[in-house]
């Protein structure tokens, strides 16, 4: 990734993305980023956590994987999302027939991740909001066009229908946002204004 | 006032006129134009004076005849109930009316369990007791979803025969936990169904025979798990009658098995009584028919001249006959436990129990009525949810329909206010040149007293047709904080929200979209002058300049803040700096081919005027007590 600004706290990639220098990502040849996405500081993406292929059942994660096929994605971000400082994304993981193994997460587009909060859904659909200091466990479904409230924790396995808000410890569906929700420039349509916005003097 | 600032609400007007009133937009269309541009420039201050009342009065009466006279005001009681933030309002074509939540009525367009994301049958929804009918199950502890693992954790290939279990991932808490083990991972309805199902005696199944099975389903925490740890408790404390009383308790059911029993008990009585052949009315009518009341009246009209009014006249019934009460366990009877309360005393107190063997309120109020301890809770399969049509409550005309489908986000119909009011943004104003602001972003949660802040007010047009906008705000906001406020450029047009190609191939006929940021370097606020334009957006500035709060050091140079009156009006949001700003809005639309045009021969292409008003509160930020 050849930067291009030398200076700039952001590093802009071809298709847009912008990401910060002091942002830590490991594994990025398991990470899918659509184009426009915002990686800010601090923010901890751990695509190293990719899945093993079965055959090579292997308890050290630190090995290559096999050199046969592509490398399989860990983690993939849409189009216009925003990851904020100090949030993690980790990919989720099972206990399956035995073997802890980990599976993709999918990030859909105009997702906003609030600060500090730890992401370890199976999938987050387009147009999400996940509320700062929240806490998303593993192998949860966020549908389009939901709410995770600041500080919530979404127990594993949780499925957020659309259009639900979810808050609270374990998180339940509190509320509904309203049709208008994810209109371009309303709440939850913010995205590419956030996206602009970023780097910018 | 939980959002950040800055916000924006848009009122509904329905909070004044409960009824559509076609007077009402004749009025509200009178009060902006009062305040024409020129007048609102050079003397804003005295032309909005007169339209705002002094305080004592805006708090008294508010439902005056002078009530088009009256600015809104956002911190009155009544407010709270008619401002939403603009996404959640949505708009009727044929009142021409912003709609909130309040002025419409909603339809149940499906049903769906939010955990498997299945649509329910309404046909089914009922017989489910409004539960998901499959595996999913929230966990009656802390109401995390439950999910299906096996107990055996066979490593490798091994087949995962063996039981299964339901296990919450938040609090760990399993089936195990009361004992419960399934067979299949499949159908755990069912199977938990049948577990609670199998203690119950016959009477239980000429329940499910009788085809009210779901009934029993809606709680399916049947109690009778309490049976399995209760009968050793009894015979702790009971000692004297341990054999008789097991006896008679034996078919022990469940509190929805008992229901059931008892509602098939009392039907059948109703029908052996009334089919008697005193009363040929009641064979084919119900307890609650005429015929029943004809009967019951009988009953205590045996001797007295009422029997000549109802039938009794006939033969007089020697022994009217009488339904009989349950009388053992078999047909629903629980007798009460002698010692039930002081073995539940005793269980608290024992320190194996302790405070987490207790269920809690909020756990009980879910589970049967019985459940006293937490190794009682049965797992509570999850409540549906709906998908709703949503329709105007004063012409019924269909404002949104989504689709079917539970994973579908998209609507059939949807007419939400965004699409026609002006999608209003706020922010501050920086002005990079070092004038009477601070060149960085002031902090909209501490605003300093008496110091002018510029925001820009960003009016995005969602329609196709161009609009012409006039705001108007009182010059000082309402409540104990009067602060000032001026829009310096109240009458403006925002272009149509035309298609992005159309502007790019007209040329650059119109030079506004230059380097904003370029522009904004010399720029300042000046009245009368919008600050941006573009395709279909047009912003302007406000200067606001944030009154002090009472007993604060800034008013009247009075020494030392008093402290209790600073802290009185921070918890009632006094501090919040919050405009309320009317709008009024007027556009040429292409007349619909509706009823009324229809015999004028209105051909498509007419342009029929259209207007709007409405009120809009715009939350700047909080203001501090120091200068």
């Amino acid at each position: 990734m050849p930067p291009k600004a030398a200076k700039g706290e952001y590093i802009e990639t071809d298709t847009g993305n912008k990401i910060s220098r002091r942002s830590q990502i490991h594994g990025t040849q398991h990470i899918i980023l659509g184009g426009k996405t915002v990686i800010q500081a601090e923010a901890v993406i751990r695509g190293d956590l990719y899945r093993i292929p079965a055959t090579a059942a292997s308890t050290d994660p630190n090995n290559p994987p096999p050199p046969s096929n592509t490398p399989s994605v860990a983690i993939t971000v849409g189009r216009y999302s925003y990851i904020s400082k100090c949030a993690i994304l980790r990919p989720p993981s099972r206990l399956h027939r035995g073997v802890h193994s980990f599976y993709p997460l999918k990030i859909g587009d105009h997702v906003f991740v609030g600060e500090s909060a730890v992401v370890e859904a199976a999938s987050l659909g387009n147009h999400v909001h996940v509320g700062a200091g929240a806490t998303i466990g593993s192998m949860a479904i966020i549908k389009d066009f939901s709410v995770v409230l600041d500080g919530a924790v979404v127990p594993p396995a949780m499925v957020v229908p659309s259009w639900c808000v979810v808050g609270g410890k374990p998180a339940r569906i509190v509320g509904e946002v309203g049709e208008g929700y994810g209109v371009e420039g309303a709440e939850g349509g913010l995205a590419r204004e956030r996206y602009r916005a970023v780097g910018r003097p | 006032m939980a959002c950040p600032f800055p916000y924006t609400y848009v009122s509904c007007p329905c909070a004044d006129t409960p009824v559509p009133d076609p007077a009402r937009k004749r009025r509200s269309r009178e009060s902006p134009q009062k305040s024409t541009p020129e007048r609102t420039n050079a003397s804003s201050g005295q032309d909005t004076k007169e339209v705002k009342p002094p305080h004592n009065q805006n708090e008294q009466d508010e439902e005056e005849e002078e009530e088009e006279e009256q600015t809104f005001d956002p911190r009155s009681p009544r407010s709270n109930f008619s401002l939403y933030p603009p996404e959640q309002l949505l708009y009727c074509e044929d009142c021409h009316q912003i709609k909130c939540p309040r002025c419409i009525t909603e339809e149940i367009v499906s049903w769906y369990c939010p955990n498997c994301l299945f649509e329910t049958p309404s046909s089914m929804v009922r017989g489910d007791a409004n539960r998901c009918g499959r595996n999913c199950f929230n966990c009656p502890v802390c109401t995390a979803p439950l999910s299906v693992s096996t107990i055996e954790n066979v490593t490798g290939n091994g087949n995962q025969q063996g039981p299964w279990v339901l296990s919450c991932g938040y609090c760990l808490w399993t089936t195990l936990d009361i004992g419960i083990k399934f067979d299949k991972p499949t159908n755990i309805r069912s199977q938990l169904q049948k577990m609670t199902d199998s203690l119950s005696g016959p009477a239980f199944d000429t329940r499910s025979r009788q085809g009210s099975r779901a009934f029993g389903d809606l709680k399916s925490p049947l109690s009778n798990l309490a049976s399995i740890e209760e009968p050793a408790s009894t015979q702790d404390g009971a000692g004297g009658q341990p054999t008789q009383n097991d006896q008679e308790v034996s078919p022990h059911l469940g509190a929805e098995a008992r229901f059931a029993t008892l509602k098939n008990f009392y039907r059948s009585q109703i029908s052996e009584t009334s089919t008697s052949p005193n009363d040929p009315m009641g064979s084919e009518f119900g307890f609650s028919s005429p015929g029943a009341l004809n009967r019951l009246m009988s009953l205590y009209a045996s001797s007295s001249r009422l029997s000549g009014l109802y039938g009794g006249n006939k033969k007089q019934k020697p022994k009217p006959p009488v339904m009989r009460e349950a009388i053992n366990a078999s047909e629903g009877l629980r007798i009460a436990p002698e010692d039930g309360d002081t073995s539940v005393i005793e269980r608290l107190a024992s320190p194996d129990c302790g405070w987490d063997g207790v269920a809690s309120l909020s756990q009980r109020t879910e589970q049967s009525p019985d459940v006293r301890f937490s190794d009682d809770l049965m797992p509570l399969p999850v409540l549906l949810r709906t998908k709703r049509a949503k329709r105007c409550k004063s012409c019924k005309h269909i404002l949104v329909k989504p689709e079917t489908k539970p994973q579908s986000t998209r609507f059939r119909i949807r007419l939400i206010a965004l699409s026609y009011i002006p999608l209003p943004t706020l922010r501050p104003l920086t002005l990079p040149s070092p004038s009477l602001v601070p060149s960085q972003a002031p902090d909209l949660n501490a605003l300093a007293p008496l110091r002018p802040v510029h925001v820009l007010l960003t009016l995005k047009n969602h329609m196709f047709d161009p609009v012409r906008i006039t705001l108007a705000t009182p010059s000082v906001t309402p409540g104990r904080v009067a602060s000032k406020v001026t829009v310096l450029s109240p009458q403006f047009d925002i272009g149509p929200n035309s298609d992005v190609w159309d502007e790019a191939l007209q040329g650059a006929s119109a030079p506004i979209t230059t380097d904003p940021r370029l522009r904004a370097a010399e720029k300042v606020p000046e009245a009368g002058k919008v600050w941006d334009k573009g395709r279909n957006w047009t912003t302007v500035v406000l200067e606001v300049i944030p009154g002090t709060l009472p007993g604060s050091e800034a008013e009247g140079g009075k020494e030392g803040a008093d402290e209790d009156e600073l802290a009185a009006a921070s918890q009632q949001d006094e501090d919040v700096l919050e405009i309320p700003v009317f709008v009024h809005m007027e556009w040429d639309a292409e007349a619909q081919l509706e009823q009324q045009n229809v015999g004028k021969e209105a051909k498509p292409g007419d342009l029929v005027a259209r207007e709007l008003a409405y009120w809009m509160v715009l939350g700047v930020g909080r203001i501090t007590a120091s200068l």
